[in-house]
């Protein structure tokens, strides 16, 4: 009792720095997945560089026919991506909202039922019965699919937001919009994240599937490669798609790191 | 009087008026509040005490209409704020709940400085206050401005969370259990800090608590309250722990209320005893000479300051073999400062060598010691002092 808080106050800084340690990769944690994708890129350039290519194969397999697919593919992800991110946020918002609780149930059970629907069934029906076809068919079909991990994700970080943090800001006077953009949104961004992340690999090998609907992407070299029976085209659409499906993954999961605010 | 908080700190000016205030939840049949009126005054802690379910909380969150009340009135320094902004209402009162609530994504800092970030004060203004506040919690701005609360242990953080409430320097504060998520020790500890802290801020405080002898220590009042929020009695620890107003008061406090009435008073209201001292380069004659000077069996050994280092008594000396005072005997345990209840210094001293209890000022200086004897008269004291101004009551009004 003599020093009333000399034990309790004196918490060594050491903590500080382990603290710190654990959530940021190291830089060469960081260097380890470009420098794979990097090697997988040259061994495949290696390899087609030393097959002896037909007219079919040179016709697709050329530098800018593969630039453009996939350039093609990274905007189909990109805009799907962005879309999604603008209509499932807010919606997530919306159906944490109090006001929404008596319909939450229903909808979570239909957006999972929306979830087990193959995307290509979406693509077919846009594309048979509204005779919608080309880069915006896609889109929806994409954005459709998506918003469902990004929503439910949505959701789940608002909601796992400690209650005892939302009363306290209530309770010094927070206006109920200050609570979610200072309170809730901040604490649940590593959730939304990691749903937005989901969601873009998602979209990356979703993205093959609409060169059925003449939208473009790396699912036309697949797809000439399937028609003329050419292993080789084949191989090299696949890997592409993989390839950029990494990588957008890897560079997903920087921006979580970068973003997750500090102290969590 | 023994407490000196009770008649010091209180106007008697109304800070909190509650006005027959009800609650009924939905779907419930009966009232959570039903239909309370009460007063708390200017500067006062007011310990809102009961069983679980009497409806202690919901009483204190429609003071801040975290929960709006169904019926009735809450008048603040003499305004009716039953309707008014409650989000303006909620930054002229500090907010303290069991659960600390700290944002975990912010710093300390950034926690306190909440509420003068809401009323919109200056950046530098803010900081001042920020550093202000965590000196007045004992946490060195330099080192916790910028933590985040997960590095705080629990007792750290709690200390955050009052200093954040007290952010916007509100007259009024409610606390809901602050301290019951805190081990015993420091709890109590917090506790000790917490009233010290009112003595300087003087905030008028409505305090929750299940805990009947957390209400007595920090209580100015205490209401004891029964289902409904019905008012069981309303009056000074003192005249609850002596005068029950009924069996549910009598049976809350349970048994033991003379030991409880311990809790009321502090080391620094009664008289401290003598104890022989010796400076820390004094001879081993003058020890042993101070030593037949009294019937005591050990002398204690002060620094230059008049800070406690040893104690030592006849058979350390001759032991001693040339060795210095400071080296020789026990450590000067237990120490106490003046704030702790004479429960403290009790129990303190039941375990202690020579059983008396060391008491030092703040800056540490020796000022004398307490004994079971001081705290028997103690007792013997508080209840005549109880009885007679019960008595006093009754010539007043035949």
């Amino acid at each position: 009792m003599s020093a009333p808080t000399s034990d309790d106050t004196t918490t060594q800084p050491a903590v500080t720095e382990e603290y710190h340690a654990g959530h940021r990769r190291s830089l060469a944690g960081y260097l380890v997945m470009p420098g794979v994708l990097a090697l997988a890129c040259l061994v495949l350039y290696v390899y087609v560089s030393q097959q002896e290519l037909d007219s079919i194969e040179a016709r697709s397999l050329n530098a800018a026919t593969l630039t453009g697919a996939l350039w093609e593919h990274v905007q189909l992800t990109a805009v799907s991506t962005v879309l999604t991110l603008l209509i499932a946020v807010p919606l997530g918002i919306v159906f944490t909202r109090p006001f929404t609780r008596p319909i939450r149930s229903y909808l979570i059970t239909l957006l999972t039922l929306g979830q087990a629907v193959p995307t290509i069934a979406v693509l077919v029906l846009l594309a048979v019965v509204f005779l919608f076809l080309g880069f915006w068919a896609a889109i929806v079909g994409l954005v459709l699919y998506a918003i469902i991990p990004v929503l439910l994700n949505t959701m789940v970080g608002l909601e796992q937001v400690d209650k005892a943090v939302l009363e306290a800001g209530r309770g010094m006077g927070m206006a109920r919009f200050t609570v979610l953009r200072r309170l809730e949104l901040p604490l649940a961004v590593p959730v939304i994240l990691a749903g937005v992340r989901t969601a873009l690999v998602i979209n990356v090998g979703t993205a093959t599937l609409v060169t059925y609907i003449n939208a473009g992407g790396l699912g036309d070299v697949i797809v000439a490669g399937l028609s003329t029976n050419r292993v080789t085209i084949q191989i090299v659409g696949a890997a592409l798609t993989a390839v950029l499906a990494l990588l957008i993954d890897y560079l997903a999961g920087i921006a979580e790191d970068l973003l997750r605010p500090r102290g969590l | 009087m023994t407490s000196p908080s009770v008649d010091s700190t209180s106007s008697d000016r109304v800070m909190i008026h509650l006005d027959q205030l009800s609650k009924r939840f939905p779907g419930q049949h009966d009232n959570a509040v039903d239909e309370l009126t009460m007063d708390v005054r200017e500067g006062e802690i007011v310990v809102l005490v009961g069983p679980s379910g009497c409806g202690k909380t919901t009483t204190m969150k429609m003071i801040n209409r975290i929960i709006e009340p169904t019926s009735g009135r809450i008048v603040l320094d003499g305004e009716d704020v039953t309707r008014t902004d409650p989000d303006q209402l909620r930054r002229r009162i500090g907010y303290v709940i069991q659960q600390v609530g700290l944002f975990p994504h912010l710093t300390v800092g950034d926690n306190i400085a909440t509420v003068p970030t809401l009323l919109g004060w200056s950046r530098d203004r803010t900081r001042e206050r920020v550093d202000e506040l965590l000196s007045m919690v004992n946490m060195p701005p330099e080192s916790f401005r910028d933590r985040y609360p997960k590095q705080l242990s629990g007792g750290q953080q709690q200390r955050i969370g009052v200093a954040r409430a007290l952010g916007g320097d509100p007259a009024v504060m409610l606390m809901d259990e602050p301290f019951g998520a805190i081990d015993p020790i420091t709890r109590d500890r917090l506790q000790n800090e917490f009233l010290r802290l009112q003595s300087e801020v003087r905030k008028t405080i409505v305090f929750v608590t299940h805990d009947i002898d957390e209400a007595i220590k920090m209580g100015d009042r205490i209401a004891i309250l029964q289902e409904g929020s019905r008012i069981a009695q309303y009056d000074t620890p003192e005249q609850i722990l002596t005068h029950p107003a009924n069996e549910f008061v009598a049976s809350f406090i349970g048994r033991g209320a003379s030991l409880k009435r311990l809790n009321l008073s502090r080391v620094a209201d009664i008289e401290l005893s003598p104890w022989p001292t010796v400076g820390v380069d004094a001879s081993p004659e003058e020890a042993l000479q101070a030593l037949r000077a009294t019937h005591h069996s050990a002398v204690l050994v002060l620094d230059e300051s008049g800070r406690p280092r040893r104690w030592v008594g006849a058979e350390d000396v001759r032991h001693a073999g040339g060795r210095p005072l400071d080296q020789v005997g026990l450590p000067p345990e237990p120490v106490v400062e003046p704030e702790v209840t004479l429960s403290d210094a009790l129990n303190e001293l039941l375990t202690a060598r020579y059983s008396v209890t060391i008491v030092v000022n703040r800056q540490g200086a020796f000022q004398g010691v307490v004994d079971i004897d001081q705290i028997t008269d103690a007792v013997r004291t508080m209840r005549r002092t109880a009885v007679s101004r019960a008595r006093a009551g009754l010539d007043e009004n035949p």
